[in-house]
């Protein structure tokens, strides 16, 4: 699939780590769920509508980490990810960048950060072939009953900060 | 290049395109492939009842060929490898008998089971003989369809029952079709078998291809676009949509998938209720599949009376023309490729139906790779029965909210 990528990578001079996130077990959880989570009735600009559980301090850890990093959306939900959760999520108007990929994403991930340094958390659903030893960035794993809260946030960081070859921040 | 030239240069062409390929973990259906292994779990029809007879009849179903027949004396339908255990030769050419079938080569005979009964060359009819074992597939009939189960034997699920075929009002008949019904193209569909499934939770293309391309394929309401509401189920997706006829009512439409291969789809020439169809879209291999159809209804020939109409021709009867100028699901979906490429899809909003149902199957394999039943797996007599929601439902406009 191609992607327009250079004039992200060539002109944005951004140094600011990227966190490419996927949406299903990550941001909607869809089974079980083994922490709080609210049902929330989500639409695509009218299209089509889903009831996800979304759990509690998602929006909260959403806000922090945009401090820190540009977030991509890397899901099959498209640019809908944006628009479904902006409310649920109190995202910004302007939507952040998405891949609309739904497996096998690190080679789209990688040529969308091209020389950024990323971070990628999503289900691990979405590895149907096993990724490389050295995917190039750092790729964390949810669990899809928990989601990106479950990672919990002192993980989070200590698993950046660990990381050498990415300086993150 | 300086990169001020490179800025005018549109490099978007074909040139250098590098195709990514299928999704084969989802695709692909023979024997150790990731999902072939889901199928293997539950049971599938290989024919109708009356496609058992005594003459050996070759199927092919999930990768495997098999032969297919009837024992004489009691009339059991069996399902066996073809190439007999003892040098090979094929039981295509073998003979039906009162027990089982006699291989044309040595006359080796084999029960439905598999069970080497008479070996009339070797000292004794085969001493040995139950040292042998054909290969065999369990079967079961019902509905007038054979079922097969061809998973590992001691996860052999229950063959499920669907109520709208449970208790057949008086008057009304239940009937099978196994020409496709719904695949708008020949009985024998020649591509790969997700390619139809998926487009189940695609109701967004039938305003396009049914009715903008093809001519009005179903009714006028269905060429309306709709809302849908998508939700996984315990065994499948669902998707509700609403088309808006008037001021007053709306056209309420269900549709489900239910694991691994059945498709829930209400008569598009919308009869109002629950649907009194359900077809099971089978792969015979990773290009091939047939569509067997039950259904119930007053009209013995509801189902053969179903099939949609291109500009009002049949589709058998289109000249190559016509297939361009009215392309219905065959032609749309068969030149997808002989396995789409998914992996070059590019998913947008319409497509979150077919994303979820890619989903769930990935969740399947999981499932089975880590020693657990996949979705909708019946095990408990008390539960055999499954209940369908699809329909076509007319509801007043206040009532229909998603
Ligand atoms: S517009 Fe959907 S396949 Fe071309
Ligand atoms: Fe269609």
């Amino acid at each position: 699939m191609t992607e327009n990528t250079s004039l992200i990578n060539r002109k944005s001079g951004n140094t600011r780590p990227l966190l490419m996130l996927g949406v299903d077990g990550v941001i909607a959880l869809e089974q079980a769920a083994t922490l709080p989570t609210v049902s929330e009735h989500v639409t695509a600009s009218g299209k089509w509508s889903r009831e996800v559980l979304v759990p509690v301090g998602t929006k909260e850890l959403i806000a922090e980490l945009t401090e820190s990093y540009d977030i991509v959306w890397v899901s099959e939900w498209g640019a809908n990810a944006h628009v479904a959760f902006a409310g649920v999520l109190g995202l910004p108007p302007k939507p952040w960048p998405y891949l609309p990929a739904q497996f096998n994403k690190l080679s789209r991930i990688q040529r969308f950060a091209g020389s950024r340094p990323w971070i990628w958390i999503d289900d691990p659903l979405v590895d149907l072939d096993p990724l490389p030893a050295d995917p190039q960035g750092l790729v964390l794993r949810v669990d899809p009953a928990r989601g990106l809260v479950g990672l919990g946030k002192a993980v989070f960081w200590k698993l950046t900060d660990n990381n050498p070859d990415t300086d993150l921040r | 290049m300086s990169e001020a030239l490179e800025e005018k240069i549109d490099t978007g062409t074909g040139y250098g395109l590098k195709p990514n390929g299928p999704l084969r973990h989802l695709a692909e259906v023979g024997p150790g492939t990731p999902y072939g292994e889901v199928l293997r779990r539950y049971w599938h029809p290989v024919g109708r009842s009356s496609d058992a007879t005594s003459r050996p009849r070759k199927i092919k179903l999930l990768g495997e060929e098999l032969i297919l027949f009837r024992t004489r004396k009691d009339g059991t339908a069996a399902l066996l490898h073809p190439r007999c255990v003892h040098r090979g030769a094929s039981l295509f050419y073998g003979a039906v008998e009162d027990d089982g079938i006699r291989c044309c080569y040595h006359g080796w005979v084999f029960s439905p089971e598999g069970q080497c009964l008479e070996q009339p060359c070797e000292p004794g009819l085969g001493l040995h003989r139950e040292k042998v074992r054909q290969p065999w597939y369990p079967l079961q009939e019902r509905y007038g369809l054979i079922w097969a189960y061809m998973g590992p034997p001691e996860l052999k699920p229950l063959l499920p029952r669907y109520d709208p075929f449970e208790n057949i009002p008086d008057g009304h008949h239940l009937m099978v079709n196994d020409a496709g019904v719904g695949g708008g193209g020949p009985a024998d569909l020649d591509f790969n078998w997700l390619q139809h499934w998926e487009n189940v939770m695609d109701p967004f293309h039938v305003p396009i291809l049914h009715a903008r391309f093809s001519g009005e394929q179903f009714t006028a309401e269905m060429a309306l676009m709709p809302e849908v509401a998508y939700e996984y189920t315990s065994n499948g997706v669902r998707s509700t949509q609403l088309r808006v006829l008037d001021e007053s009512r709306v056209l309420r439409r269900v549709t489900e998938v239910m694991f691994p291969n059945i498709r829930v789809v209400p008569s598009p020439k919308l009869s109002e209720g629950t649907t009194n169809m359900i077809g099971w879209v089978v792969p015979g291999d990773d290009t091939n599949f047939r569509i067997f159809t039950v259904a119930v209804s007053e009209d013995p020939e509801f189902l053969s009376k179903l099939r949609s109409t291109h500009g009002g021709k049949p589709w058998a009867t289109l000249s190559e023309d016509e297939h361009q100028r009215m392309p219905g699901d065959y032609e749309a979906q068969k030149s997808q490729g002989n396995v789409s490429f998914h992996a070059d899809d590019h998913l947008s909003t319409t497509d979150q139906g077919v994303a979820m149902i890619r989903r769930m199957m990935a969740k399947q394999i999981r499932a089975v790779e880590a020693g657990s039943d996949p979705a909708g797996i019946i095990r408990d007599a008390e539960s055999e029965t499954v209940s369908i929601t699809g329909g076509n439902f007319l509801v007043p406009t206040t009532s229909s909210g998603t």
